[in-house]
């Protein structure tokens, strides 16, 4: 009989929702949740011995919290790690994605299940991913996808899409035999010929983001102020990246009414920093905030901004980013953000 | 219709006089660095870097090709060497007669540290060398110190003006001599019965240190214009932008325009050269909209049937090739755009940041985050540490494609691409 362990998240094992989502990571015996109908359509053998769980926000935003889960998960021995359906929820499927890449870097089998826009999905580390719907509606038809998927995994055949593997297949370098240049020639004069399907580049899968409830009393909220404009102190003690960040930083606002012109300084290699450097504020409003404050239209001023390089910033890097502030302001209590883009 | 005069450089040298002997250039260091010498300047330098060189050449500002047209430098590098203004006599300027002859397979390179360029490297050995143009020529490298106080903007002028007298000073000795080769290149102009098919060459216009020039003036705030491909060639299109270094065009690329060069080579067989129009890259979305159907109509109003697209620079850069390519194809005219992918370093991730929405021929000239491993190098110039890495520039390392100078090849002219594994 094959071991399963099962990651879920705080709300599918009944813990709770947000209120519960900095609930750090636990094991239970046995299948909890959606893991009884899973347990159910895989049969009598293959058992669900654990299930493993973290709430979102400490899993998507806490360093530590992926290797504890494994940890967690490699005290069952399973033959194979089961993670989610995580739908379109971003921290989740962020955790879930990192949990099946951490039990397949611990030699283990893994495997998640996501909506194909799930952000979490760059992040699986080569271990598979299926699809799941949008919403935890579609519950049904995601373990139906995903038992199956399980049962062939452990079997030991390769998913395919046909299994609903989803991820991009990869697109690699190579050197062509002619340049680009006499390559677009004929790709005009194909084009001419009225083929409108002739082209060297598909075009891009972009995410939709529902945009979250409006606040209803800015009065009582905390918000942050955030940017992508690489303001960082003047000597950027924390390296950030001019371009292509790998990383974002976090500097405290505490008892600071304004940025100084020459304390501050963008180090951003996308557009001429002049004017700001002259007065940081076009960057990053902390005056505009602090009287936003002081007048009572917003409750309070998050004591620390988070800052980036949005410059040749790599779609999986920027999700990764977007996921851990997002976790992060919700953890520390912030309710709104402005983030500056350059 | 244009004369170019090649001589293929075929070995470089430094001596007491700058001469050009059996494709042997040998280049008086003394004369080079005083071309090159102003107050903003404490001091110049120049030497040469060849191809197959355990060499590496770090924070590349600009790369100019030696032409010339005659003494002094007249007829190239208009704005800067000589008067501004169309220079050919077919847009009703004054006609600058006379070949143009071009030092094929050697480049002047400026190289060193300006505040807020993007450190551009390139390896005349090694993966690095084959995927930059600047591999494979001859470069005669300047490397400057500033003057104490002097300013930025005025450093940055003296190297562009130092850098163009000299790439003309190297031409003008060959001015005497046989060429290997003589090209005629065509004039753009319809062919009864063939398409007529041009090039929208968008030039990056993002403010100082971030601009490209034409004839002499940034072109920044411009409308977009039609241009006498032949001008370009005599370097009516300087860059003086240091952004990302793999989706640079510096000026030795627009002097060789990889686009007008490709519908030249076919003009007459199986379509017609409609002509060139430089449009500039605005930085807000209702500016590059305007832009875009402006250019649109300019390339309707001259006749053209389709239209290849071309960038500068990074993910914004994208919107003003989609743009534009929805433009066209708005007002019935073919549109192929080239796009540089940015797909992460595994290839997995969206290949384009904004993608045309009518228009769908695209043509892909590589992965600005494919990693290459380089090799240690016995010397460097330019610096002497690589301060993207914060590592001496002469050690092994590893880098995106996005350091390595012109390796996108925004304009087409390299190999080059990225396809789905099977």
């Amino acid at each position: 009989m094959a071991r399963i362990v099962h990651y879920l998240n705080q709300f599918f094992i009944g813990a709770g929702g947000e209120d519960a989502a900095a609930q750090p990571p636990s094991s239970q015996a046995g299948a909890v949740g959606p893991g009884r109908r899973l347990a159910q359509l895989l049969g009598d053998e293959h058992e669900i011995v654990a299930t493993v769980s973290c709430g979102d926000d400490d899993a998507a935003g806490r360093p530590e919290a992926i290797a504890e889960i494994v940890a967690l998960i490699a005290e069952h021995q399973p033959d194979l790690v089961v993670a989610g359906p995580a739908f379109t929820s971003g921290r989740y499927g962020l955790a879930c994605a990192r949990v099946a890449a951490g039990a397949k870097a611990a030699g283990l089998g893994a495997v998640a299940a996501m909506h194909p826009d799930n952000p979490g999905l760059d992040e699986a580390g080569g271990a598979p991913v299926v699809a799941s719907g949008e919403a935890a509606r579609l519950m049904g038809p995601a373990l139906d996808t995903l038992s199956a998927a399980v049962k062939k995994l452990l079997a030991g055949e390769v998913l395919t899409d046909a299994d609903g593997l989803v991820g991009l297949a990869p697109r690699r370098p190579r050197m062509a035999e002619r340049t680009a240049a006499e390559r677009a020639v004929d790709l005009a004069l194909t084009r001419l010929g009225g083929d409108r399907d002739a082209t060297e580049v598909p075009l891009p899968r972009f995410d939709r983001v529902t945009p979250a409830p409006p606040i209803e009393d800015l009065r009582d909220a905390t918000l942050a102020i955030l940017t992508e404009g690489a303001l960082v102190p003047d000597g950027n003690p924390g390296a950030l990246e001019s371009a292509r960040a790998t990383k974002w930083l976090r500097y405290s606002l505490e008892g600071r009414d304004e940025l100084k012109p020459g304390e501050w300084r963008s180090v951003h290699g996308g557009f001429s920093t002049v004017w700001a450097n002259e007065d940081p504020h076009r960057i990053l409003p902390l005056d505009a905030a602090r009287r936003l404050e002081r007048d009572g239209a917003i409750g309070r001023l998050y004591q620390e901004y988070l800052v980036t390089a949005g410059n040749g910033t790599s779609v999986a890097n920027a999700r990764r980013f977007g996921v851990e502030w997002a976790a992060d302001l919700r953890h520390s209590g912030a309710r709104a953000a402005i983030l500056t883009a350059t | 219709m244009l004369i170019r005069s090649i001589h293929t450089v075929r070995g470089v040298g430094t001596g007491g006089a700058t001469e050009w002997r059996d494709g042997t250039l040998t280049v008086s260091a003394e004369e080079a660095q005083a071309l090159v010498a102003a107050p903003s300047l404490a001091g110049v330098k120049v030497s040469w870097a060849s191809p197959g060189d355990a060499v590496r050449i770090v924070k590349v500002l600009d790369v100019v090709e030696p032409r010339s047209k005659g003494p002094g430098g007249g007829g190239v590098f208009p704005g800067w060497l000589g008067p501004s203004g169309p220079r050919s006599g077919r847009l009703g300027g004054p006609a600058v007669e006379g070949p143009t002859h071009v030092l094929r397979g050697a480049a002047v390179v400026v190289a060193g540290y300006l505040p807020r360029a993007q450190e551009a490297v390139i390896d005349m050995s090694g993966p690095a060398a084959e995927l930059s143009p600047f591999g494979s020529t001859h470069n005669l490298v300047i490397e400057f110190t500033p003057a104490p106080d002097a300013d930025w903007a005025d450093v940055d002028d003296a190297l562009r003006r130092g850098s163009l007298a000299l790439a003309a000073r190297l031409a003008e000795a060959a001015l005497d001599a046989p060429p290997d080769e003589e090209e005629t290149v065509p004039d753009p102009g319809p062919v009864e019965g063939l398409p007529r098919i041009g090039a929208v060459t968008n030039l990056q216009t993002q403010g100082v240190f971030k601009d490209v020039f034409v004839r002499g003036e940034s072109f920044n705030g411009q409308a977009p214009a039609l241009i006498d491909p032949a001008e370009i060639d005599d370097g009516a299109v300087v860059s003086g932008q240091f952004g990302h270094p793999s989706l640079r065009n510096p000026t030795w690329v627009h002097q060789n325009h990889p686009i007008a060069g490709a519908l030249r080579a076919r003009h007459g067989k199986d379509l017609a050269f409609a002509g060139v129009v430089l449009s500039p890259e605005p930085v807000s979305a209702s500016e590059k909209a305007r832009i875009s159907a402006a250019a649109a109509q300019l390339c309707a109003e001259a006749g053209f049937e389709a239209v290849i697209v071309t960038k500068e620079g990074g993910g914004n850069a994208d919107a003003d090739v989609a743009l534009k390519m929805d433009a066209l194809e708005d007002l019935g005219i073919a549109a192929v755009g080239l796009f540089a992918e940015m797909a992460g370093p595994d290839g997995t991730g969206p290949p384009i940041v904004v993608a045309p929405e009518k228009a769908t021929a695209m043509v892909s000239t590589g992965n600005y985050d494919t990693r290459l491993d380089l090799p240690e190098m016995e010397r460097s110039l330019g610096g002497e540490e690589l301060a993207l890495l914060g590592v001496p520039a002469t050690s092994a390392m590893q880098l995106p494609t996005a350091v390595i100078l012109a390796s996108l090849g925004c304009l087409g002219g390299g190999r080059l691409t990225c396809a789905q594994e099977a």
